[in-house]
């Protein structure tokens, strides 16, 4: 609860409930009987609106969309707060004036590419084939509700990180076919606070109710960025020598990237990011490697890839990465 | 003051097609909206948007579809713009990027929609309306039209009969702002709140109907309430007609697909009013289970329900427990689309100068007494645009008018008269009932007893409402005070739809009179006319326009 002139606090309350019923159902309840003043977003209450995300047992959820009793079973306990990394407003309602502020910072429309007979029939409309409109199929999904950026692990560190619902949205358009514009949008997105600040903790994808993947879409993006040729950034600096330190040893060694992506005197400078991250228990602890067994299968499978001369897909697989 | 050319209110698909017209034209326009643009009750739209784009079709066709399902009700001068306007606009949306489904070839996918001679839906899944309000948001931001996100509208201020602005409520902080317009768009939705089963979100409570007959506009067609036959049993939550498009069954408890008795040709494709009287007459005749009829998709087979009906299945599952795939739905008719509304002509202007309306909140009248699914997508589209276009040349053609002070006070007052009273009634228990005698009395089926019943029942809440407190005193995100004005609104609307229903003593569409079972178009092929004059609901009528088709039997 939010009382003007009050620290936040916990409010308890009792209510009847029927199998079946929400946690929207249940806000209407206290809402209806027991406090008028209880405030929370909602519209659709059909999980397409996006209104009513807040955090049930610490994770972020649509409260429309979440059943009590199996909440409560797995639980013991139901407590409802706002999202994190939002400021709150009153009660569950929070302001997510820079949320969208990021989201249209990317730029969220299409800039149509040039058409031609071949990607348009002749009455003018775009030919889009399946396979193609598939990429996009689950970014297209998002119905911003926000529940990602509560999750987010960078963002709780950094929240000039554009975050992952902006991120998705930004593959929503340059893995569209008919995009025009992705030299400018990929390069704009590769700057600091863009895809390479993501520490792919995968927690949006997990927490994400549609379905949208913000992950994997990061990571096409990611892809498609390279292969666009726009590599002067921390961020592909640090996948190289990702690259370059499974090669050495087979495995990560996350401190040592931080001084190579970074140069020495400014990975001095991300310190006290690095304690905000091991906080929040994700800094990986300083080692000193030594090889993995099989150290010469993992040479050789990058001597295969070298001489095809293909380069690494930068993080297909989102639970293997560094960081997770 | 603020004041801008062209003041939109309502950031769903209507409104914001509405501002992207006037932004074009040069003007400063702004949108005013009590939820976020994305939050709009347009999200939720399934099915589809209909045009005539296939090689076989034409707009001809899907004018006499459109005049055949509004039982003669609808305007066929305003009918055949829509459809001759259709393939138009749908092009329009393409080229800006809309996510439309495709054939094989890649070309825009068409699907079979009740009361349709031709597939001719345009849809992006079954998330139709969810990818055509991103898309018009992505359009919003790309024009840099302004918006006033989470402001409540109270009233539309008029001076010497023309407008000159509104008073809206900034929802954070609770305070009450003037902006002045020279032009004003109304697009602000529904009503489906009014009843207790509806598949419309809680924020469609008809206000902008009211603020339109406060402001001197009349409302048209109030009686006529679509029903829709396919939603889900505890939630009310909408599925689309798209489902039965693809080819799913409607059976009752003994196994009959039961719309062979009741459209041998359409079967579940009949138009809407058509089906939902059928499940409710199998109901009430003891052939439905716990009050709902099946809808049987598994003949579908799981890939196409997963590739062209993905969010009815998560849904179903998540809302209801039951796997599509596995197990018929359980469903029943629900209220779900206002074919009445704000009276507008062909370029979306009302009786006062300067007030405009489009989308579901409007009648110009498109749908008449029955709407088609996937017409209403194309309404907000086309008229918004319209009504983009035409308050942009009166804003062009007018000048900023000077906002009398005394309004802000009067609305600032019967606020206070709110917040202040120390005891009394809470809304909600007024909602509840309102909702509930709605359902019961002015639903799928009507007689004059029971509508005489409700005209009661919606007298003493409204002599109730006049005694209703809050417990929120606050003014941070006071969402208490919202439901209680919406909460007027509701009541206003409710009347009109039971005086409405009470004058026509014939059934036409989605008006069914157990006592006067019989289209009449000798007395009753007219519109009806609601106006507000010192807080009571005036009826007057009006005629039909009609063109080509003479009105005949309807069968399906
Ligand atoms: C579940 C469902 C599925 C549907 N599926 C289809 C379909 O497949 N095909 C089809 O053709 N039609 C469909 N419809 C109907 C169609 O979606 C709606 O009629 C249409 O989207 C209405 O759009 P609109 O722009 O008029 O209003 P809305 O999208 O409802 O927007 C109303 C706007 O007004 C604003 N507003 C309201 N009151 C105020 C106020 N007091 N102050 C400030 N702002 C205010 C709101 O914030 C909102 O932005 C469906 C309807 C439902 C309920
Ligand atoms: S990506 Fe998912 S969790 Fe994030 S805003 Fe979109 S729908 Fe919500
Ligand atoms: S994977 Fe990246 S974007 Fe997603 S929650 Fe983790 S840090 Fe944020
Ligand atoms: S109320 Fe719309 S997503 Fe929950």
């Amino acid at each position: 609860m939010t009382v003007k002139g009050c620290e936040p606090f916990l409010q308890a309350y009792d209510i009847d409930v029927n199998n079946g019923d929400t946690i929207l159902d249940a806000l209407h309840k206290i809402k209806d009987v027991q406090d008028g003043t209880l405030s929370f977003r909602r519209s659709c209450r059909s999980a397409i609106c996006g209104s009513c995300a807040v955090n049930i047992n610490g994770a972020p959820k649509l409260a429309c969309k979440t059943q009590i009793l199996p909440e409560f079973e797995k639980h013991g306990r139901l407590t409802i707060e706002p999202l994190s990394n939002f400021p709150v407003i009153k009660d569950l309602v929070v302001d997510f004036d820079s949320f969208w502020e990021k989201v249209h910072k990317i730029e969220p429309y299409l800039t149509p590419k040039e058409s031609s007979a071949k990607t348009k029939d002749k009455d003018g409309f775009w030919i889009i084939k399946k396979q193609d409109a598939l990429k996009i199929d689950d970014v297209s999904n998002c119905i911003f509700c926000g529940s990602c950026y509560s999750a987010c692990n960078t963002m709780a560190v950094d929240n000039q990180f554009i975050g992952p619902a902006a991120l998705a949205k930004v593959w929503r358009f340059a893995g569209d076919v008919r995009e025009g514009n992705n030299k400018k949008r990929l390069a704009k997105v590769s700057e600091d606070h863009g895809i390479w600040s993501c520490s792919r903790c995968v927690e949006c994808t997990q927490v994400c109710p549609k379905d949208v993947k913000p992950l994997i879409a990061i990571e096409d993006t990611r892809a498609k960025a390279i292969k666009a040729g726009i590599k002067d950034n921390a961020g592909v600096r640090h996948v190289e020598s990702m690259v370059d330190s499974v090669k050495r040893t087979g495995l990560l060694d996350e401190a040592t990237m931080t001084v190579k992506t970074l140069g020495f005197m400014r990975s001095l400078g991300i310190i006290p990011l690095g304690l905000k991250m091991e906080f929040h228990g994700k800094m990986p602890l300083p080692n000193l490697f030594k090889s993995i067994k099989g150290i010469e299968e993992v040479k050789k499978i990058y001597e295969e890839v070298e001489k095809k001369g293909s380069r690494v897909k930068a993080g297909t697989h989102p639970k293997d990465g560094w960081g997770s | 003051m603020v004041s801008h050319d062209v003041l939109i209110i309502g950031a769903g698909l209507a409104g914001m097609r509405a501002a992207i017209e006037a932004a074009r034209q040069g003007l400063n326009a702004a949108i005013v909206t009590k939820v976020h643009p994305v939050r709009s009750h347009s999200v939720a739209a399934q099915g589809g948007i209909n045009a005539a784009i296939g090689e076989n079709d034409s707009w001809d066709a899907h004018a006499f579809d459109t005049v055949k399902g509004s039982d003669y009700l609808g305007d066929q001068d305003a009918i055949e713009i829509m459809c001759k306007e259709a393939p138009k606009d749908i092009l329009e949306l393409d080229s800006m990027g809309a996510i439309f489904s495709r054939d094989e070839k890649g070309r825009i996918a068409q699907r079979p929609f009740g009361g349709a001679g031709f597939p001719r839906t345009c849809f992006a899944a079954d998330r139709t309306g969810h990818a055509l309000l991103h898309l018009l948001y992505e359009q919003v931001v790309k024009c840099g039209i302004g918006i006033y996100e989470e402001w409540f509208v109270l009233s539309i201020v008029i001076e010497d009969e023309k407008v000159c602005g509104i008073i809206a409520m900034d929802i954070r902080t609770g305070i009450l702002h003037r902006l002045q317009a020279k032009a004003i768009i109304l697009a602000t939705g529904g009503y489906g709140r009014v009843y207790r089963n509806s598949t419309n979100a809680l924020i469609n409570t008809g206000d902008g109907m009211n603020l339109a007959l406060d402001a001197g506009a009349p409302l048209m067609d109030m009686e006529f309430v679509q029903f829709h036959p396919t939603t889900l049993k505890t939630t009310g939550i909408l599925v689309t007609e798209g489902a039965r498009g693809e080819g799913a069954y409607l059976l009752n408890s003994i196994g009959q697909r039961f719309m062979s008795k009741y459209a041998p040709n359409a079967l579940e494709l009949a138009s809407r009013d058509v089906v939902s009287r059928a499940e409710q007459q199998e109901i009430e005749e003891g052939r439905g289970i716990d009050g709902c009829v099946l809808l049987d998709l598994r003949h579908l087979g799981e890939e196409k329900i997963k590739e062209r009906l993905p969010q009815i299945r998560s849904l179903a599952i998540d809302f209801e427990g039951i796997d599509p795939v596995k197990e018929p739905i359980p469903i029943k008719p629900g209220a779900h689309y206002s074919m009445g509304g704000i009276k507008t002509d062909l370029s979306g202007a009302t009786k006062v100068k300067g007030l405009f309306a489009a989308g579901e909140c409007a009648c110009v009248s498109v749908h008449g007494a029955n709407r088609l699914g996937g017409n209403s997508l194309l309404d907000t589209i086309v008229f918004g645009r319209r009504a983009g276009i035409s308050a942009s040349i009166y804003a062009k053609e007018n000048n900023i008018k000077e906002f009398p002070d005394y309004q802000l006070k009067e609305t600032a007052h019967s606020i206070a008269v709110i917040t202040n009273r120390r005891q009394g009634e809470r809304g909600s228990v007024i909602r509840d009932e309102l909702a509930n005698i709605m359902i019961k009395n002015v639903g799928v089926f009507r007689d004059k007893e029971r509508l005489f019943a409700a005209k009661e029942k919606i007298k003493e809440l409204k002599e109730r409402y006049n005694h209703v407190y809050l417990e929120d005193k606050g003014d941070i995100f006071n969402t208490e005070l919202l439901e209680t004005i919406e909460l007027k609104n509701l009541l206003t609307i409710a009347e009109c739809i039971v005086l409405g229903a009470i004058n026509r003593t014939e059934s036409r569409g989605a008006h069914f009179r157990l006592d006067y079972p019989k289209r009449d178009d000798e007395t009753w092929l007219k519109h009806t006319m609601f106006y507000k004059k010192d807080d009571e609901i005036k009826i007057d009528y009006k005629d039909v326009a009609i063109t080509k088709h003479k009105p005949m039997e309807r069968k399906y």
